[in-house]
């Protein structure tokens, strides 16, 4: 699980590299501490999963924990480039409706100017 | 007349369902196969040729000879060099009585018209569907034979008695044709036994608790469990052995059988297949077994199970060690007051068929402290444990099923574990059957403790009433 984190227009962008699951989550969770701890300043988050084929409920519960840490501090997320396989893991769950979804990073960048 | 049916040829649409053999798939919980054999039933077709590919065992022991349907059934394996029209080419000679043969996924729809006692005015006829023959209907050999030639035949074709050919040729149309059927079709097929009037069907000892609210139209399989507050249908087709936890939302969806469904979920326009997802629209299936979403029920776990056993084994040399001086104490006792004896009686056993157990029964209807107090402290199971002990039952798990009242609950049960203490032993509500397929579902070590400490507790504060 490789997380690359960036910074654009005072956003953080998170590029997520493997499927989200209950076995690479705490790997997840690690890598993205360690880059808020360095970039405190960062409020708001697109998490970038173009490249995550899967997730299941423990990735889910992540996203959701993840959400709420940003909310509590005053910041936003928005999710981007969410594929087919964990998009139906959205649905089920209802996650569509807590989450705000964008096709690209791009136009999740735009909401929230 | 005769019938073939080849069902060898795999199709990749089916493969996004999981394991299930096409010809296996259900249609509004129905087998595609079963309603092809009734067909042949409904036509007094006595012959009935399956050639079989892949999978083969599980079609072989769906349908086994036929008897079921008054059919007799063979069965070959196609040859992957031959096509199955230059087979039926081939021995010719044998559909000098006529031939019903269906190659492909293909549904005979029926529509509101339709009669079984249509087929004897069905003009020979020849369905295909991208080159392949489908479905091929001829009363004569020369009617057969003509067809094989490569004569168009009715023009027509099933139309004209009122069934409407369907071809399952991808996720989407099979998620149509189901949903189509729930949504007022499934009568045409079922007979006796069924009311119409709501367009819904559920089927036998499913468990619905008060705040279910089940919306026809729906089709509910066997032995299915829905949990407090959950919503299914409209448009709901649920197959056998399904678990939906409490919460959830099922609308517009198909349930294949032993799925269960998490809590809390909302499902709509979906397939679930046991542990799979699958979008009908375009196939994309998507494999979770994650119990908080959903999952295969009854699933196949040989090194829990056997963790699960070797634990409740010690703890159940405990409970025995513990109990082995009361026993000899109050056993004697309960025997001279006569309030109580053991009784052998008949068990079904997972590997002998059956067994005697010792059931201890009270004799007279009189109140008894060492009767009360021998069943405080649970000594009437003593003997059953040192049954455990010798692995001739679990510590913790099922009802050992009574043999042979119990025969139709068996056989509903793929997997038995005969135990010592079960849900029964604190659930007063319990219900034998469905209480046995959610153990069977939801065994672990946490849950066989559970029943353990609860069975203890309740039987202790309980005891004598």
């Amino acid at each position: 699980m490789i997380v690359t984190c960036s910074k654009e227009q005072g956003i953080g962008i998170v590029e997520v590299s493997h499927a989200l699951t209950a076995a690479t989550v705490d790997s997840f969770r690690e890598q993205l501490s360690k880059w808020q701890e360095a970039e405190d300043d960062v409020l708001n988050y697109v998490i970038d999963l173009k490249h995550v084929d899967f997730m299941d409920s423990a990735g889910l519960g992540t996203m959701i924990a993840m959400l709420k840490r940003i909310s509590e501090k005053g910041g936003d997320m928005k999710i981007a480039c969410l594929q087919k396989k964990p998009r139906m893991v959205f649905e089920i769950t209802r996650a569509y409706k807590v989450f705000e979804i964008f096709d690209t990073v791009e136009e999740a960048l735009k909401a929230f100017e | 007349m005769n019938a073939v049916f080849y069902t060898a040829d795999a199709q990749s649409w089916a493969e996004s369902l999981g394991d299930i053999p096409w010809p296996l798939l259900p249609v509004a919980n129905r087998p595609l196969l079963d309603y092809w054999l009734e067909a042949c039933a409904e036509q007094g077709i006595e012959q009935v040729q399956v050639i079989l590919g892949e999978d083969s065992e599980r079609v072989e022991d769906f349908a086994r000879d036929g008897a079921r349907w008054g059919l007799k059934i063979s069965y070959s394996f196609a040859r992957t060099s031959e096509h199955p029209l230059d087979y039926l080419k081939s021995i010719a000679d044998r559909w000098d009585e006529g031939l019903l043969f269906i190659g492909a996924p293909f549904f005979l729809r029926h529509r509101k018209a339709f009669t079984p006692a249509g087929f004897e005015t069905l003009d020979a006829c020849l369905h295909e569907h991208d080159g392949q023959i489908q479905f091929l209907f001829g009363k004569s050999g020369a009617e057969v034979k003509a067809l094989l030639a490569g004569e168009p035949g009715s023009r027509t074709g099933l139309e004209q008695i009122h069934i409407h050919p369907f071809t399952i040729d991808s996720t989407a149309a099979y998620f149509d044709l189901n949903m189509k059927m729930v949504a007022g079709e499934f009568p045409r097929y079922v007979t006796a036994g069924f009311l119409d009037s709501d367009h819904s069907s559920i089927g036998y000892n499913v468990l619905t608790l008060p705040s279910a609210q089940l919306r026809a139209p729906i089709l509910v399989g066997n032995d299915c469990r829905f949990a407090a507050m959950t919503t299914i249908g409209p448009k709901a087709v649920i197959g056998d052995h399904v678990i939906v936890d409490s919460r959830s939302e099922l609308e517009n969806c198909l349930i294949l059988q032993d799925t269960y469904i998490g809590q809390n979920l909302e499902i709509k326009n979906k397939i679930v297949s046991g542990n799979r997802l699958v979008n009908p629209e375009d196939g994309t299936s998507i494999e979770i077994d994650d119990s908080w979403l959903v999952a295969r029920n009854r699933p196949d776990m040989r090194t829990e199970d056997l963790v699960r056993y070797i634990v409740l084994w010690f703890l159940g040399f405990g409970v025995a060690l513990a109990q082995l001086v009361p026993f000899c104490i109050l056993y004697p006792v309960v025997r001279a007051v006569r309030i109580g004896k053991y009784f052998d009686e008949k068990f079904h056993d997972p590997r002998t068929g059956y067994t005697a157990l010792p059931v201890f029964r009270k004799l007279k209807n009189r109140r008894s402290v060492a009767y009360s107090l021998f069943r405080a402290l649970t000594l009437d199971r003593f003997p059953w444990l040192l049954l455990a002990l010798r692995g001739r039952l679990f510590v913790c798990g099922q009802p050992p099923m009574r043999h042979p009242e119990d025969d139709e609950i068996i056989h509903q049960l793929k997997q038995y574990y005969p135990a010592v203490f079960s849900y029964a032993d604190y659930c007063k509500e319990s219900d034998r059957l469905t209480d046995s397929l959610w153990y069977a579902h939801i065994r672990s070590l946490f849950e066989d403790v559970k029943i353990l400490i609860k069975s203890l507790l309740y039987r202790f504060f309980r005891a004598g009433r």
